[in-house]
């Protein structure tokens, strides 16, 4: 390239204009539909529904549409219900990625050892996901409910609760339900991409420490994990999203009550949106868990290239 | 420091017997080396010692104590694998110090011992880098920078040079070699490269098929092959080996031609390395044949010659030999290095 520009003459400013073609347009030209696609599937929505939290547009006033600048935002800072729903979505997201991830782990660990019918337990451990979420909410909902479920009595009878009640109807506990549901849906998910990492660790890896000394704790902890690492920050980092954002089942099972005690931001956004059919509003709140969703990934992609070393 | 020895040592997956019978005493401080082609059992075996594989039937013992049960870890043998095993995840020093970590030893000891290793080994630039970050050579000295930290009872190997470009492969074969003259360790050696186990060994042992064909110093097995299979694994080029016939007197070749040979009774097979026959002219020797091919070498000239019903026998002169290809020549067999062979493939005692 500059060698030709350096070269250019006014005899050959064709080769010049050639050059210019092939190397600054053409390009253009092959990414185009890719980038035309995008823009169209992903960055216009997300303009637009970004756009609504700037504007005032409820359905119930139709006609009173209109930019309002941050105003939104400043309404969501003073909503009491904003700042609850997303201590709710916190304690959604933690409880259930944290049993979701070292119940998968731990499924993941036994799958990779060799015992009798292995390929069968395997595919089993793939059964929640075959099953619709709207069905599975359901089914949990039932398994709560004392009248047609066993799970209060068992709990009744281990102590866990004073007597055999629908938990989905207690604010201090509600919660527990669909997070129970969600670690069911969930822990499959784990266990099938870490089963993959294990089965890519070499086994000579294991064989060599055991050799060092290493008892099985310190393989565990010094080859297992470090190597499980990479994949653990990605599906960490694609689960909180997905189950931040994952309201199927809530909406389901409680409907964000008792006492809007599981209620959390996505609900708050879809009951917002489409019960008060207030739309900037809702855009607002949803613009505030996209940006707070944004800022933990770039957290977690910093730490892993801070820290994992594969 | 440590005696080894095996006692009637079989190994068997399911049905498929691997390794049977291997009887082994190993000294303290010996280099030993199995040697045997792809597939004869030596990994098995190596692995048998190290405490990776269960042993089926059969004793080991370290020092008199039998370890059969004894789980690798306490067993304090250090190995190098063929593929290194490094931990991709730690820089040199840590995979070199890792057993130290392991056993909670303190930072300074750890990092003492380790940069004396790295110093030996001419690793000492290295060890911040990740093993991704090192060329094979490199890979090979941190492999056995981190078996010799450890300061073991024995080290063992397993191929471990089989990876390596033929001149880094002469460079490290010294290397051990020194190695084992610096630490004095018991050591035991896997490989299929015979030059290797000729050089390196104070004993070899040839395993084919899961079974010890012989055991002993490499001139033994050069001089004195207990059969057919260790006749012709030791040496290069291979030995050749016909068939003959016994009269008790003399043992007649193919072609009809006598070799007077005392208490040559049972011989079906005689044997004779390439470097222990003459080349004289067309005619006058034991044997004639046409020189097929000749590979001049610059020491040597390897010939390749047709002695039609003997078939093709490989000669080896030192120097630069004056045959053209397809030119008749006469061979003589030296008579005080042959090698009789029975029916079962057994070599026949010979008197010297
Ligand atoms: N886990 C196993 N199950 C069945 N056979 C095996 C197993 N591991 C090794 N073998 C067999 O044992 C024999 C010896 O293997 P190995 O010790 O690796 O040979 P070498 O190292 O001499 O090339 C081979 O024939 C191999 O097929
Ligand atoms: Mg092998």
């Amino acid at each position: 390239m500059t060698t030709t520009h350096a070269k250019v003459t006014s005899g050959e400013t064709r080769a010049w204009r050639s050059a210019y073609w092939r190397w600054l347009v053409e390009p253009y030209f092959y990414v185009g539909p890719a980038v035309l696609t995008i823009v169209l599937v992903m960055l216009v929505p997300l303009t637009i529904g970004i756009s609504y939290s700037f504007q005032s547009i409820s359905l119930l006033k139709p006609f009173a549409t209109s930019w309002v600048g941050f105003e939104n935002y400043a309404a969501l800072w003073s909503d009491a219900k904003f700042w609850r729903a997303l201590m709710n979505t916190l304690r959604w997201t933690l409880g259930s990625l944290v049993f979701q991830f070292s119940l998968g782990l731990g499924l993941a660990l036994l799958l990779n050892t060799t015992f009798p019918m292995k390929r069968l337990y395997q595919a089993l451990v793939f059964l929640p996901w075959a099953v619709p979420t709207f069905l599975s909410a359901l089914t949990w909902a039932w398994l709560f409910n004392p009248v047609i479920g066993p799970l209060p009595h068992w709990m009744a009878a281990v102590g866990l609760l004073s007597e055999p009640y629908n938990i989905l109807g207690d604010p201090k506990l509600a919660m527990w339900g669909p997070i129970a549901a969600n670690v069911w849906f969930g822990v499959p998910f784990f266990a099938i991409t870490l089963m993959a990492a294990l089965q890519s660790i070499p086994s000579e890896l294991y064989e060599a420490a055991e050799i060092d000394g290493a008892s099985a704790w310190q393989r565990f902890t010094k080859i297992t994990l470090p190597f499980l690492a990479p994949m653990i920050a990605i599906t960490v980092m694609l689960r909180t999203i997905w189950i931040a954002n994952f309201a199927d089942l809530i909406f389901v099972m409680t409907g964000g009550g008792p006492a809007a005690s599981t209620e959390i931001l996505s609900t708050y956004v879809f009951n917002t949106a489409f019960r008060k059919l207030d739309f900037g509003y809702a855009s607002a709140i949803a613009v505030a868990l996209l940006f707070m969703l944004l800022a933990y990934a770039v957290f977690l992609l910093w730490a892993r290239r801070r820290f994992v070393k594969l | 420091m440590a005696r080894l020895e095996l006692k009637n040592i079989a190994k068997r997956y399911g049905a498929v017997e691997v390794l049977s019978e291997v009887d082994l005493d190993i000294a303290d401080g010996e280099f030993l080396v199995l040697v045997g082609p792809s597939g004869c059992g030596k990994s098995t075996l190596l692995r048998m010692i190290a405490g990776l594989e269960p042993i089926t039937a059969g004793d080991f013992l370290i020092d008199g104590v039998r370890m059969n049960d004894v789980p690798p870890r306490s067993r304090d043998i250090a190995m190098v694998f063929q593929s290194y095993a490094l931990y991709p995840h730690m820089d040199v020093a840590r995979n070199m110090g890792f057993s130290m970590e392991i056993r909670g030893e303190d930072r300074s000891t750890r990092a003492d011992k380790v940069a004396a290793a790295a110093k030996t080994l001419g690793l000492s630039a290295l060890t911040e880098r990740l093993p991704r970050a090192l060329s094979g050579g490199q890979r090979q000295r941190v492999a056995m920078g981190r078996a010799i930290v450890r300061d073991p009872r024995a080290f063992l190997f397993d191929e471990p040079l089989s990876n390596l470009d033929a001149a880094l492969r002469v460079e490290m074969r010294l290397e051990i070699a020194r190695l084992h003259q610096r630490l004095g360790a018991t050591m035991i050696y896997v490989t299929h490269d015979q030059v290797e186990a000729m050089t390196l060994a104070d004993r070899i042992v040839v395993l084919n098929g899961g079974k010890v064909q012989q055991v002993g110093t490499p001139l033994e097995l050069y001089e004195r092959p207990a059969n057919r299979f260790v006749a012709q694994f030791i040496g290069s080029p291979t030995m050749n080996v016909f068939p003959v016939v016994s009269d008790g007197a003399a043992l007649v070749l193919g072609d009809g031609a006598r070799l007077a040979m005392p208490d040559c009774d049972g011989a079906t097979a005689l044997g004779v390395r390439p470097e222990h026959i003459d080349v004289a002219a067309a005619g006058d020797g034991l044997i004639d044949g046409t020189a097929d091919v000749v590979e001049r070498l610059g020491s040597d000239t390897n010939l390749y010659v047709n002695a039609g019903d003997l078939g093709m026998l490989t000669v080896r002169r030192a120097g630069n030999l004056p045959v053209r290809p397809g030119e008749r020549i006469g061979l003589h067999l030296r008579p005080e290095n042959l090698h009789l062979f029975d029916k079962a493939g057994l070599a026949l005692a010979r008197r010297a």
